[in-house]
This record gives structure tokens, C-alpha cells and sequence, in this order.
């Protein structure tokens, strides 16, 4: 395995420490490519059983407020968890239900409503998939999903018992990260979120998925570092050349950077203004995805041939990043985004 | 981890401090560039001016003349300088390098002779480390001092040296023990402080490819330096040299505040040229902005683990990589979104109506793209990086050394 020096996410701080180690330990117990490959073969990505030990270990009520059985801690506190989930290219609905959903229901006035399924996702009994408009045209996990949460782009949220989703599976990229069109058969629940609490939700899918890229993207510069090191070719070790090196260094360069841009972009939701924390959330994406898309060419291409087999795990990670970096926000549609505000910002700076 | 960084009332306090000191004391214009004499002089009475309010060096202990303002504080004094269009600083030698490695291995009578100059920019510093044939082999140097009762007798040649044409004294790296060298190449490096109107000094401006004297070259003959003036222990100065690097390379805390002022006039150039609805423009002002974002996010990161003691060694490598390539994208954007008249020269009338802000930053733009491209090469060069990163970092294997 790898020993790189290369700082841990959460190190600042020993609570967000423990929960990183909390979840690495779990993971790489529970949700190791054994765990991956099965999943692959039974054509089944969510696994009811890993998803209990998430919900024992209380990974999936941490945002959960506390008088509905959950931890209430604040949302910074699980952006190492997802990195570590990203990492492990955990195939489960952990953003969408127990980030993004659970941010929606815990925010609903309507508590007589909300507050069932909060308890239901505390004790690990549901999985909650969203849709967050033009974020979300495809709906990860539907299939698995027991509730649909609807979020338009007017921030109308309307809920959806399963029973009431027509689910069109597509043929997802990554087999591992399912995604579906979903049509509801009715208007189901108009549930009523707060603008406020709609716009978090926005803010925590697109820098959640940050994170989830950032520890993918730490898979792939890890398996990397391993296979250059144990494959030799001219009698050494390929990664004693440097035109392989410089290439894994600048694999580093854009992991580390994705961390920090999706860690403080976690943190921002909590500490920042709504306006600054949606940059640093854009601006995390945006990076992510570009920073995964250039990883992956390297990976694959400093594996060669092995790569590019079945057999071989590394596809798991270059289909995971690329279908993460295609989902809550494209590079090019954040980039746009953020360079068009800011050009309306400093119009409007002089008046 | 978290950072509280906007939200403690105390860093609020300061920030205001800071806000209402520079909007009364940034010069309304700007000044020209120091690479002039003119601009040279006018910078540094503006550096003069920072050290009697008390802010030449916010983050230094207090017994250094500093207000130990911490890291937070620090970044939002950088965030708000940079905002307000304040000069760019001239001691960078002096304040974020000879300062910082003076406290961790100088003496008590060095810090207590350099140090208040270099707060007051009294002395401008310049750092003597590359030679004409020793630049990525740094260790290979051969300016050499030998012993000569209680002094040193320097003789040798340092080149690119950052504002040696303005300089008062150089830190320089010189070989004090050939025979150690021989064996091991690190080995018998002093870390050397000299002053540049010693004796036997010579100082040859060199023009930079935009014209301006920006760096020079220092040639020594039988320059004599007293011994008292060597930091760390004599032939242990690589030891001193890679701190002096690590300070170089790892994060300026609160930089990350003059790339977004840098960015700001991009957004403003973009409305300038009449590029507010062109995709590709704003996909390229996009990237720009967003790396500037991730390195904001950066800077706060690695504070969060300075703060909590952590060892930042590892770091300052993909810090370097990252920040010269940042910075060389926001100029290169720049001279792309003039489209035509990137081959003029700063002419503001370029710009139209812009303001004068966007009009002050296109005026030295090409300057400072020149500058971007340096700071690839500077400090190390970012394939030195790329080795470090690749070695030491992540743990590859070393290349075969030639023996």
C-alpha cells in the first residue's frame, strides 16, 4: 500500500478526525473491491447490509437533529466521511439521503411530515433519492429509493412515496452509481422548505459531490503511486522515471487541491454568507470534475494495458469520476456560472 | 476541520481596523513600478509608511516589532491590502524570507542587528543562492569563503538575483568546506549574510525580457565577511537554505487575495471588450476564477493545520506547482481576452471606458505575465517540484543517481 505523506482529510480537528477514522475503518472492513466486485455481479449496486453498519455506526443520522434520533452536527463534520465514501467508491445514496434529503426534511416546517422519515433514515430503514432540477436531470439510486424529494428550480420540494415513481433505469456509466428518469403519477406532498433551507441543500449536493470526487480522485493517484512502484520494466521500477513521476506528482497536486477546495466548501455552508459559501461550493465542483477528468487520463495511462481489463479494479474508479463529475453541476456550466456573476458583481460594484 | 475565519468577531475588529488605516493611507495612485529608481524610492516610503502604522509585518512576534496577529488575522490583513489596490510589497527577500529563517536559526545579536531594517525596509534584502552553473543542482555551487582569522574571504558569482540592483545586502549560500563537499555535495554550504557595499562586491543589473532591471548578477572578489555573520552552523547551511525554500514555496498566507483582485479585472476586461456573452470568455474567466477560489480554500486549509500544530513540510512543494501555474493562467487569460491588443504593450486606451482600476491592472499586465512566468522557474523549478512531490510526498522510487 501506499505511504505517502499527504495530510488526511479532517486532520485540523480530533472530532472530524475520529469520524474520518470511524468510516475509514468501516469501509475498508466492509467496502473493499470484494465488496465492489459483488455488487458489480449481482448487478445490485445498494447492499441493504452495508448500508445497516453505515446507519449503526451513526454515519447516516450524523446531520440527523438530535430529537429525531440523529447526532445534529453540523455539515462540515461529514465532508471527510464523503471523501472517505469517495475514496472507497462506496456505491450508496450517502449524499442523497443522509445529506441532501435529510438537510430538506429536518428544514420542513411540515415536522408532522418530515419527522417519520427522519427516524426512518436514522434507523437505516430508507433510502431518499433527490432531484434538484437542472443540478439532477437523472436520479441516482432510484430504484432503491423508498421516497422521492423533487426540488424544481423555483424551489418548490415535493415528496413521493416509491409507490407513486415511474422509474426508467438507464444505462448508467458507471454500474456502481445507478441512475434512472423518473416520472411521479401524481403531485405527491407539497412539502414546505424554506428558501433559505432549499438553497443549503443546493449548496451541500454540489460541494458533497465535491468531496466524493476528491476521495475518488485519492483512489486513483493511490492505485496509481502502488502499480508504479511494483511494475518494472528496463530493470527498475517504472516510477523511477521521471516522465512517470512528474506525472503522478501533478496527479498530487490536483488531489490535494480538490480536497481543500471541497473540505472548505463543506465548511463554508456553516461559516460563510450564502453568496460566498455558493462560490466555494461552485468553484469546488468545478474543480473537481476538471481536476477528476485529467487524473483519470493519467491513471489509466501510467497502468497501460492492465488498466483497461475487467478484471482489473481501476475502471471502477476512472467510470466513478466520470459519472460524478457529469452529475450536480458540469465544470463548464459552474465555470459559466460563477465568470457571469462575477462580471454582473463588478458592474454593480460601480453602479 | 473548519475554518472560522469569517466569522470571529475579533478577526471582524481587526478587519475594520485594517480597512479604515489603508483607505486613509493607500496613495490614491499608483505608484510607478519599482523597477525604476522613481518607483523604486516611492515604494519603498510606502514601506516606511506600513512600518509607523504598525503593519510592515502583522504576523511576526511582537518582540520582533510585529502584533503576533496569528493566522487569521494575518490572511484578512492580506485580503483586505490586496482589496484595497495597496503597492505591492519590495522586501520580500527581507520580510517573508531572511525575517522568518533569521527567528529559527539566527542568533539573538542577528535578529537584534537585521531584523528591525528589514520591518522598516531600511535594508532591502536579495537572496544569492543560484550560480551560472548551479541552478536546479543547487548543492553543486562554488562560490567559495575561506577562513581568514575571524573572517570569511568570499569569492565567486551569484546570478538572478531578485532586486539585486536595488539591494542593500544578500543572504547568499557559499562553500566553506570543499572537502566535505567531495564526499557528500550537501555538505560544507554556509548560509552567509553580506553586506553589498563591502568591498570586492559587484553588482551588474540584468535586463529582464521586458527591459526592466529586475534582476542582476553579484560577482565577489576577496570579499572579507566576519564570521558573526554566518546563521546556523558553518557548513550546515543547506539545512538553512531549505527552510529559507520552504518559506518560499509553501503558502504566503492571504496571497490568494491579490489573484482574485487580479481576477476582478479579468471579469472587467471580459465587459470591456464586449465579451459579457461570449461562452468561451466566460468559460476561460471561469477557470481562472475557480482556481483562485481553490486556492483561497487551500490557504484556509493549511492555516486550519498550522493552527492545530501540524507539520506543513509536505505541502509547500504542491503549493509552489499550483500557485505559479494559477498565477501564469490569470495573465496568459489576460493577454487572450485582449484578443489584438496583447501585442501592444499596457496601452490603456485598449481598455475604453473601463475603470481605473481594470486600466491600472492592463498597464502592467504584460509586466507581470513576464513575472508569472518566472515564478515556474524561481524557488526551485516546478519539475524540481514535481521530483520532490514524486519522491518525497508520494514515495516513488529515486531515479538512478549517475555515481
Amino acid at each position: 500500500m501506499t505511504a505517502t505523506s499527504i495530510i488526511p482529510p479532517g486532520a485540523a480537528d480530533e472530532d472530524r478526525r475520529e469520524l474520518v477514522r470511524l468510516t475509514t475503518d468501516l469501509l475498508g472492513r466492509h467496502s473493499g473491491t470484494e465488496h465492489l466486485r459483488e455488487r458489480l455481479d449481482a448487478g445490485q449496486a445498494h447492499d441493504p447490509r452495508l448500508w445497516a453498519r453505515l446507519a449503526e455506526a451513526g454515519l447516516v443520522s450524523a446531520l440527523v437533529p438530535e430529537e429525531h434520533g440523529g447526532a445534529g452536527l453540523d455539515p462540515s463534520y461529514v465532508s471527510g466521511v464523503l471523501h472517505e465514501l469517495g475514496r472507497h467508491a462506496t456505491p450508496e445514496p450517502f449524499l442523497e439521503t443522509a445529506v441532501v434529503a435529510v438537510t430538506l426534511l429536518a428544514g420542513s416546517t411540515d415536522t408532522a411530515y418530515a419527522g417519520p422519515w427522519l427516524e426512518r433514515i436514522t434507523a437505516g430503514e430508507v433510502l431518499v433519492a433527490v432531484r434538484l432540477g437542472g443540478l439532477t436531470p437523472h436520479v441516482v439510486h432510484a430504484a432503491d429509493a423508498d421516497l422521492l424529494l423533487d426540488v424544481a428550480d423555483d424551489g418548490t420540494v415535493r415528496a413521493h412515496d416509491a409507490s407513486d415513481l415511474e422509474v426508467q433505469e438507464l444505462a448508467a456509466l458507471d454500474a456502481l452509481r445507478p441512475l434512472a428518469l423518473v416520472r411521479p403519477g401524481t403531485d405527491g406532498v407539497l412539502l414546505a422548505v424554506p428558501p433559505a433551507v432549499v438553497e443549503r441543500a443546493r449548496l451541500l449536493a454540489v460541494a458533497g459531490a465535491a468531496c466524493l470526487l476528491a476521495g475518488a480522485t485519492r483512489a486513483l493517484l493511490d492505485q496509481t503511486v502502488d502499480y508504479v512502484t511494483v511494475r518494472h520494466q528496463f530493470g527498475r521500477p517504472v516510477g523511477s522515471f521521471q516522465a512517470v513521476k512528474h506525472a503522478a506528482a501533478d496527479m498530487a497536486v490536483m488531489s490535494e487541491m480538490t480536497t481543500s477546495a471541497a473540505l472548505g466548501a463543506l465548511d463554508a455552508v456553516e461559516v460563510s454568507t450564502p453568496e460566498d459559501a455558493r462560490r466555494r461550493a461552485w468553484a469546488a465542483k468545478a474543480y473537481a470534475g476538471d481536476a477528476a477528468a485529467r487524473a483519470n487520463v493519467s491513471a489509466l495511462q501510467l497502468h497501460g494495458g492492465i488498466g483497461f481489463t475487467w478484471e482489473y479494479h481501476l475502471h471502477l474508479w476512472l467510470k466513478r469520476v466520470m459519472s460524478l463529475a457529469a452529475s450536480y453541476g458540469t465544470t463548464s456550466a459552474l465555470r459559466r456560472e460563477l465568470a457571469r456573476e462575477l462580471v454582473d458583481r463588478q458592474r454593480e460594484r460601480r453602479g | 476541520m473548519s475554518d472560522h475565519l469569517a466569522t470571529q468577531d475579533d478577526v471582524d475588529a481587526f478587519r475594520a481596523e485594517v480597512r479604515a488605516w489603508l483607505a486613509e493611507h493607500v496613495p490614491a495612485e499608483p505608484l510607478p513600478a519599482w523597477t525604476s529608481r522613481e518607483g523604486f524610492d516611492l515604494h519603498r516610503a510606502w514601506e516606511r509608511t506600513l512600518f509607523d502604522g504598525g503593519w510592515a509585518a502583522v504576523d511576526w512576534p511582537r518582540e520582533y516589532g510585529g502584533r503576533d496577529a496569528g493566522l487569521r488575522r494575518s490572511i484578512a490583513f492580506a485580503e483586505e491590502y490586496y482589496r484595497a489596490g495597496a503597492p505591492e510589497r519590495i522586501n520580500m527577500g527581507g520580510l517573508y524570507l531572511l525575517g522568518p529563517v533569521l527567528m529559527q536559526h539566527g542568533t539573538p545579536e542577528q535578529c537584534a542587528r537585521w531584523i528591525p531594517d528589514v520591518l522598516s525596509c531600511r535594508t532591502i534584502w536579495c537572496q544569492g543562492f543560484s550560480e551560472p552553473g548551479s541552478g536546479s543542482d543547487l548543492a553543486s555551487l562554488s562560490t567559495r569563503a575561506d577562513l581568514d582569522g575571524d573572517h570569511f574571504v568570499v569569492n565567486g558569482q551569484k546570478i538572478w538575483t531578485s532586486m539585486g540592483a536595488f539591494a542593500d545586502w544578500i543572504f547568499a549560500l557559499v562553500r566553506t568546506d570543499r572537502e566535505a563537499g567531495r564526499a557528500r555535495k550537501h555538505d560544507g554550504i554556509t548560509f552567509l549574510c553580506i553586506d553589498l557595499r563591502s568591498p570586492g562586491v559587484e553588482v551588474r543589473p540584468l535586463a529582464m525580457v521586458d527591459g526592466t532591471e529586475g534582476f542582476a548578477e553579484v560577482y565577489f572578489t576577496d570579499v572579507r565577511v566576519p564570521v558573526t555573520q554566518v546563521v546556523g552552523e558553518v557548513g550546515q547551511g543547506w539545512r538553512v537554505a531549505m527552510s529559507t525554500l520552504g518559506f518560499e514555496r509553501g503558502a504566503v498566507f492571504g496571497d490568494h487575495a491579490k489573484f482574485s483582485a487580479d481576477v476582478d479585472a479579468l471579469a472587467s476586461v471580459v465587459e470591456h471588450r464586449g465579451l459579457a456573452d461570449d461562452t468561451q470568455a466566460l468559460d476561460e474567466l471561469g477557470r481562472v476564477l475557480v482556481e483562485t477560489e481553490v486556492y483561497r480554500a487551500n490557504v484556509y486549509r493549511l492555516a486550519a493545520l498550522a493552527e492545530a500544530g501540524g507539520n506543513l513540510d509536505s505541502t509547500a512543494s504542491i503549493n509552489k506547482v499550483f500557485w505559479t501555474q494559477m498565477q501564469h493562467d490569470i495573465f496568459d487569460t489576460g493577454l487572450r481576452l485582449m484578443q489584438e491588443d496583447a501585442a501592444v504593450v499596457g496601452d490603456p486606451a485598449a481598455l475604453g471606458d473601463a475603470p481605473p482600476g481594470t486600466r491600472r491592472a492592463w498597464a502592467d499586465w504584460h509586466h507581470r505575465y513576464w513575472y508569472a512566468r518566472a515564478a515556474m522557474i524561481f524557488g526551485g523549478t516546478n519539475e524540481i517540484q514535481r521530483n520532490i512531490i514524486s519522491e518525497r510526498v508520494l514515495g516513488l522510487p529515486l531515479e538512478p543517481r549517475p555515481s
